[in-house]
This record gives C-alpha cells, structure tokens and sequence, in this order.
C-alpha cells in the first residue's frame, strides 16, 4: 500500500497540473518530493514560475 | 489473494511442550478454535505473531518486566528450542531464535497478521487521543506533505513580505526623484522621462574638463612654487662666489709671504710622494738624476712639505668653496631648466583641451624664466580658485547623477519583482490553497472511510446505532491527535467510553480494529481475534459471530478462538453458517502431551457418516438421528408457532413434536434445495414435499427409542433395516430443510417463504396455512 503521504501527494500534483500550476513534465520529479517533505521555497518558487512561463509561451 | 493456509506448527512456544500441528481445511478461511480455558487457543495466536511479528503479545502489559522473551519457551526448554513454521500453498516460512532475535527464513514470505486479543479490544477507545493517532497513523500520517505544505506557506509569506517591500521603496523612490525633479525646475510633466533625460546627458565631457582642469591648477601650483625657491638660490650662489673670491685672495697673499715659486715647488714636492712611496730608497734624484744628495731623500721632501702645510689648507678651502660655487650654481641652472620644463607642460596642457569658453584661462604663455614668473602669476592668480570651483561643481554633478541613476535603477528593480510577483503570488497562493483543500478532503476522506466502515459493523451487531453515527476527527489545534464521537441517545458526536455499556464498548472496540485491519491489503492478512466474544453480551454474539463470518472472507485467513460454548453448539447443529468454517475443539492441555485438538463436525454430517459405516451402528444411527430428528421438528414447530402443551421448561417428546403438524400444515410444507444452474446460468431448485416423511416419520417413530434411548429387549427382535431406516429418513427431512454449510431457513424472503445463508434451501409456506 502507498503510503498516505504519497497517495494525498499523487492528488495534489494532479490537481495543480491540471490548473497550470505545474508543469506535467516535472510530475514525476515533484511527487516523491512533496511525499517526503523535500520540496522547499525555491523548489515551489521555481516550479510555479517555469509554469506560468510555459503557459506564457503557449 | 495470497496462497490459502495449509498448517501451522509450533514447537516449544509457550504451551507446545511436543510439537503441535494445526492443519487448516481446504477451502475454508474461517478456523474456530474451540477450547474450554487452559487448553492452549493462546498459544495458536502467540505463534502466528510470534512468526509474524516477533513477539508474544498475550504476555505484554502483565507486570512481567522487559524481558519477555524469558517467558516464550514452554517449561524445561530453551529460546533456541522454539520454531513456528506455517506452511501455505505456495510457500513455507519459519521462525527461530538466533542469538536473541526472532529470525525468519525466508524472510519474503513472512505472513502478515493482525492480532486481537480480548485484553485489547478497547485499547482503541481507551486510549490517549495521541496514542489514537498512532493506531492509525498509517492510514493518514501525510506528515511529507505537511512539510512541503509549510515551505509553500512560508514562501508565500516571504514574497508578500518581499512585494510590501518592494511598494515601500518603489514610492520611496518614486518620492525622491519627484523632488530633484521639482529641485531641478519640473521640467515636463513626468519626473521619470525627466530623470531618464538626465541620465542620458554628457558627462563624460563634463568629467574630461574637471579632470584637465585638475591638472592645469597642479602645474599652476608648481609654477607658482618657483618665485619663493628662486630667489634663496641664488643668494646662496653669490655667497658661495663671494666665498670663494675671498678663498682665492687668502690664498694668494699665503703664497707671496712664502716664496716667488713655493706654490710651484709644492706642486713638485706633492708630485715626488707617490714616487718616493714606491722608491723609498732611491740612489739618484729622480728630477736631476744626481746622487749626491739621494740618501733620506723620502724624509727629507716630507720635512719640506710640512713647511708649507699653511699652503696646502688655503688651497684646499679654495677647492672646497669653488666646488660650493659650482653645486649653487647647478641648481640655480636646474631650477632654472624646471621652470623651463614646467612652463611647456602648462602651456601643453592648456593647449590639449577643448575649454568651454566659460572657463577663463591665462592670456600670456607661462614664461621659462623664473625671474618672469611673479609677474605671470599675479595676473592668473585669481584663475585657479574658479577652476576648483569648476572641479566642485562637476563633482557634484557626478554625485547626483550617480544618486538619481541609483534611484532610477531601485526603483525599476522595484518595480519589475511587484510585477513579478503580482504574476507569482497568486499563483503560489492557489497552489496552497489547492494543498490544504487536498489535505482536508483526504484526511477527512480517510476519516470517513473508517469511521463509515465501524459503522456499518457496528450496525450490523446493533441494527439502527450505527450507521452515520460513529465519528472520527483530528482534534482542533492539536497535532497527531484523534477523537471517537458516537450518537447515543438522540444527541450526536458523544464519547461512547462515557455513554455506552461495556458490551456496545467491546463490539465497537472490535469494530475498529476489524476496519483498520481489513484497510490494508486484507487479503494478504491472516486476522487472529483471541477470545475476543468473551464480554459480548448474548443477545448481541449471534449477530457478532456473522458479522465476523461475514468479515472473515475479505481476509487472507482468520482465526477465531473461543471459549463460548453457545458457538460450539450452534455450529454442531448447523445454526450458522458453516461453509466457510472450520471448527477445531482443543482437548485439556497437559505437561505430557501439549496442545491436542479435534475436529468438530455437525451432527447432521456425524449422522451421514453413521450411515455410511459398513455396518451402520443401529444405536448410534437412532440415537444420533432422534436427536437431530428432536432439533428439526423444534425449530419447524416454533416456525410455524404449532399448538403445544404449554410446559414450564418447553421440554416435549419427540411424539408431542411430531403430532404438532395439523393436517393442512404437512400438506402444505415442502422444501426447496438448491440443486444447480441451468444452461442459462437460472439456478434450479428441487423440490421435496416434507408431509410424507413426517408421516413416515411418525410410523416408525418408535426406533428411536428401542434402539437409540434405552436399553430395550425389543430391540433383538427388530431387524438392524428399521434403525437404519429411520436414521435415513431423518437425514432426508434434515437435508431437505437444512445445508450444513448455509444453516437453517430462518429468514423471510419475498412474504412468500422462509430461506437460509445463500438461500440453498427454501421452506413453505411462509405462515401455518389457517
């Protein structure tokens, strides 16, 4: 069984895909991350901003 | 599915003095270990966590110390001695002491398993509402994304810090360069196009004049230096000419009081000392080459330079003076050059410049010679002043374009991170708020879930208390803590520990645990509940032994000990459902022999087996088959609520039983059993009507009792066919009304019959026809 850490962060990186606010590419980068508690300030930040910039060039 | 369970050894743990092997029954996942206390069900569960978990639970929380494992192995034996070993379709895995530790080989097919032990049923609600937490930590412990959650909130705060910042200075800014905006005349209309304009202007020229202006004052400077120099130096030269004038007279009146030719007689005698030095001893003058006097000759020019030592000194201060005439002299030349050099380097550099024509410059070159420059400078000397006046004010310059640029250059910085983060901060903010809604739903989902599940067991030992009314919540405020709310009464969300009896505690206590145990792979957990009905109350064990038989199919296998002998005679007769069930009866334990079982089958399939003995026993087969003939007509009887004596005790004979059926009732009565499925998968029932063997039944009812009750002589002269023949036609009625594996036809389907488990068999009619 995945965790309960994994399987809430599995449906939160869905969510914010699906509102632009991640990019699908970094799903898999980002999941285990959030699952373990090691997406810090800058990794947000940098998620977030590389978002908004893809959906600038879109 | 993991493999079915085939046997569980155990050697010297705890109450297995001699090995002891629990085979399970193929196809059945449901074993019910029956023993009266002392008789080792304990164990049984001691071994399967001992192989699962490494440890003996049922010894924890009795005061024993820390060192269990002092107690594990069975009296006169060692840890060493212990081994459980379970034995499934598919794998074999088995537990030992090593140095210590409870090892497991293989170690991949360690089973997973789920105790519950009657001491441990309310540890759920008793418990701390941290300690709560921690049962089912599991299911929700998100403490990963918590943390992540948290960078993200801080982050958030961070740039909204960050973008009040940035306001702040932007209208700082802003602020300032209005004002050298408004200092400089508000030119236009807008003090940043001002500001920008500024910027663009020529400094470099600006810069280029204050630096030439800088080094035409430096030259001026040591031009102007000369004058003060000028005139000491050439004092000293007259003086040293004076000097040296007074030298050369001094010199000339020592030389007339000595001789005519002392001065060129002198100059012969300082010419003779080198040669005497390296001729001390010559034979003839070295001048006129005579000898005559050649002897002391060395002593002798020496004795006569002494006389004019007079001479020497006034010639040696005439040389010294001439060489103090000469150095005034070199340095008067040199100032004089420095001048000259100094001059061209001013005129260069005020010709190497393009002046503004608001710089004033001296008229008249600089001259060369030093006698020249007072006056020069008397006319330039107010010149210098205006051009540090020029250098200050293009410093000036310098400095508020470098503080305007700066101010212009912040407050763009500023301007592009508040745009930026206008952009970022609400994205960042969403995406938090997508975190938290996420987190909440989940947790609260997962809350619900067991909460919902406990429930639905709940309501199933207790219709109408449990559904919807069992809570689970995350206490407020509190991390990691959990609290239990039930309705009780009318009023909702209450602490059952305070409001509810121990029995409704006990059931819901097993509740929870069969929710949390079936939550996680429960088809890979063998469950083990140890003398958990032991505090139900009665009226609720039937509904709690279903309730388990029903949950006990979600697992991979389950393992029931009790001591509740209801349960025991219940499945002997076949009251509950038995396909899924595998009953074991523990014998009396003993030092000798250890843990001894038998299997426990229904009566009615003792009865098929009596049957099929070659040759059936006559008074086993009769007396087995009153008994159960007893239990049929019992339960149909009170079916159909069949005018009886009333009795005390409600004991009958098996006649009173038997006359109990009027003649439109066995008219009417007849079973259906389920036989199979048709080509279109339609199941087909057969039909057997049940008056003519109660009829029957009725005839040859006195077998029972003259070979199965007493001692009866009768019974030598009746042949074995009789006894055997009512033993078969209690086995048909019994068979017809009832399937060993599915129990008994007790409830109401459709108003139109009665059905049991399955509904393998159908009894009608419903009601006693009137």
């Amino acid at each position: 069984m995945e965790s309960p850490s994994t399987q809430l962060a599995t449906l939160v990186i869905e969510r914010l895909i699906k509102e632009d606010l991640l990019r699908p590419d970094d799903r898999g980068t980002l999941l285990s991350r959030l699952a373990e508690g090691k997406l810090k300030q800058e990794d947000w930040w940098l998620a977030v901003e590389l978002s908004e910039a893809k959906g600038r060039v879109k | 599915m993991s493999a079915a369970l085939l046997s569980l050894k155990v050697e010297h743990l705890r109450g297995s003095v001699v090995p002891f092997v629990l085979r399970f029954e193929k196809d059945k996942n449901l074993t019910i270990v029956y023993g009266e206390n002392a008789t080792g069900k304990t164990t049984i569960c001691d071994a399967l966590e001992f192989l699962a978990k490494g440890r003996v639970g049922s010894l924890e929380d009795r005061g024993l110390g820390h060192r269990l494992d002092r107690y594990w192995p069975s009296l006169g034996k060692r840890a060493g001695d212990i081994s459980v070993s379970l034995d499934a379709a598919d794998s074999t895995c088995t537990a030992r002491i090593h140095n210590g530790n409870v090892k497991v080989e293989p170690e991949q097919h360690r089973p997973r398993v789920e105790v519950l032990r009657r001491n441990q049923i309310l540890r759920m609600l008793e418990a701390q509402p941290a300690k709560r937490y921690a049962e089912i930590s599991r299911f929700i412990d998100i403490t990963g994304v918590e943390t992540s959650e948290d960078a993200l909130r801080r982050l958030i705060e961070s740039l909204n810090a960050n973008r009040d910042t940035a306001v702040a200075v932007v209208a700082a800014n802003e602020n300032t360069i209005r004002q050298f905006w408004e200092g400089a005349g508000s030119a236009g209309k807008d003090p940043m196009i001002w500001a920008d304009a500024e910027l663009r202007k020529d400094l470099l020229t600006l810069q280029q004049t204050a630096l030439a202006l800088s080094q035409l004052r430096a030259a001026y400077q040591r031009l102007g230096d000369y004058p003060q120099k000028f005139e000491p130096a050439t004092a000293t030269l007259r003086t040293a000419e004076r000097a040296a004038a007074e030298t050369v007279e001094k010199l000339e009146n020592v030389l007339a009081t000595a001789t005519n030719e002392a001065g060129e007689l002198l100059a012969v005698l300082e010419g003779a000392k080198p040669y005497l030095k390296k001729h001390p001893n010559p034979t003839a003058c070295p001048l006129c080459e005579s000898n005559e006097k050649a002897a002391n000759l060395r002593d002798r020019v020496q004795q006569r330079l002494q006389q004019f030592s007079t001479i020497q000194d006034a010639q040696k201060e005439k040389v010294r003076n001439d060489q103090v005439v000469q150095r005034a002299a070199d340095a008067l030349a040199s100032m004089q050059a420095d001048v000259q050099r100094d001059a061209q380097k001013f005129e260069e550099l005020k010709r190497g410049h393009q002046w503004s024509a608001d710089i004033k410059l001296p008229e008249q070159p600089a001259p060369t010679r030093p006698d020249e420059l007072d006056v020069w400078l008397a006319v330039a000397r107010e010149l210098p002043a205006s051009w540090l006046a020029f250098e200050g004010a293009a410093q000036e310059q310098r400095k508020f374009v470098d503080t305007l640029s700066r101010q212009l250059k912040t407050y763009r910085d500023n301007v592009a991170t508040q745009q930026e983060l206008d952009i970022l901060l609400p994205r960042l903010r969403r995406a938090h708020e997508i975190l938290v809604e996420e987190r909440q739903k989940f947790t609260d989902g997962v809350l619900k879930k067991i909460a919902g599940e406990v429930g639905r067991l709940y309501e199933a030992v207790h219709p109408g208390e449990g559904l919807e009314k069992i809570r689970l919540e995350l206490e407020a405020g509190r991390r990691a803590s959990l609290e239990i709310g039930a309705s009780f009464g009318g009023t909702a969300n209450t602490p059952p520990q305070a409001y509810f009896t121990q029995s409704h505690l006990d059931t819901l206590g097993l509740c929870i645990f069969l929710t949390l145990a079936g939550m996680d792979n429960p088809e890979g957990t063998i469950l083990v509940l140890d003398d958990v009905l032991a505090s139900v109350d009665e009226p609720h064990v039937e509904r709690v032994v279903e309730m388990l038989y029903l949950e006990a199919a979600r697992f991979r296998h389950c393992v029931i000990t009790t001591h509740y002998r209801p349960w025991k005679e219940k499945l002997r007769w076949g009251w509950l459902q038995n396909g899924q069930c595998h009953f074991v009866e523990l014998n009396k334990w003993s030092l000798a022999n250890g843990l001894q079982y038998v299997r426990s089958i229904p009566d009615i399939d003792r009865l098929r087996q009596l049957l099929a003995e070659v040759p059936p026993d006559p008074q086993l087969v009769c007396s087995k088959a009153g008994v159960i003939l007893e239990a049929s007509l019992n339960f149909l009887t009170e079916l159909y609520e069949s005018d009886m004596p009333r009795r005390a005790k409600g004991l009958y004979t098996l006649g009173e039983l038997l006359c109990a059926f009027d003649r439109k009732l066995r008219q009417a009565l007849k079973a259906e059993m389920l036989s199979g499925t048709d080509a279109s998968d339609k199941v087909i029932y057969k039909t057997v009507v049940l008056g003519p063997i109660i009829e029957e039944l009725h005839r040859i009812a006195q077998a029972r009792n003259i070979f199965g009750a007493h001692f009866n002589e009768l019974s030598f002269e009746l042949p074995d066919a009789d006894a055997i023949a009512f033993g078969t036609q209690v086995l048909q009625l019994v068979d017809a009304v009832v399937d060993s594996e599915n129990g008994w036809p007790r409830k109401e389907k459709l108003g139109s019959y009665w059905a049991n488990a399955n509904e393998t068999r159908r009894l009608y009619p419903l009601k006693k026809p009137v």
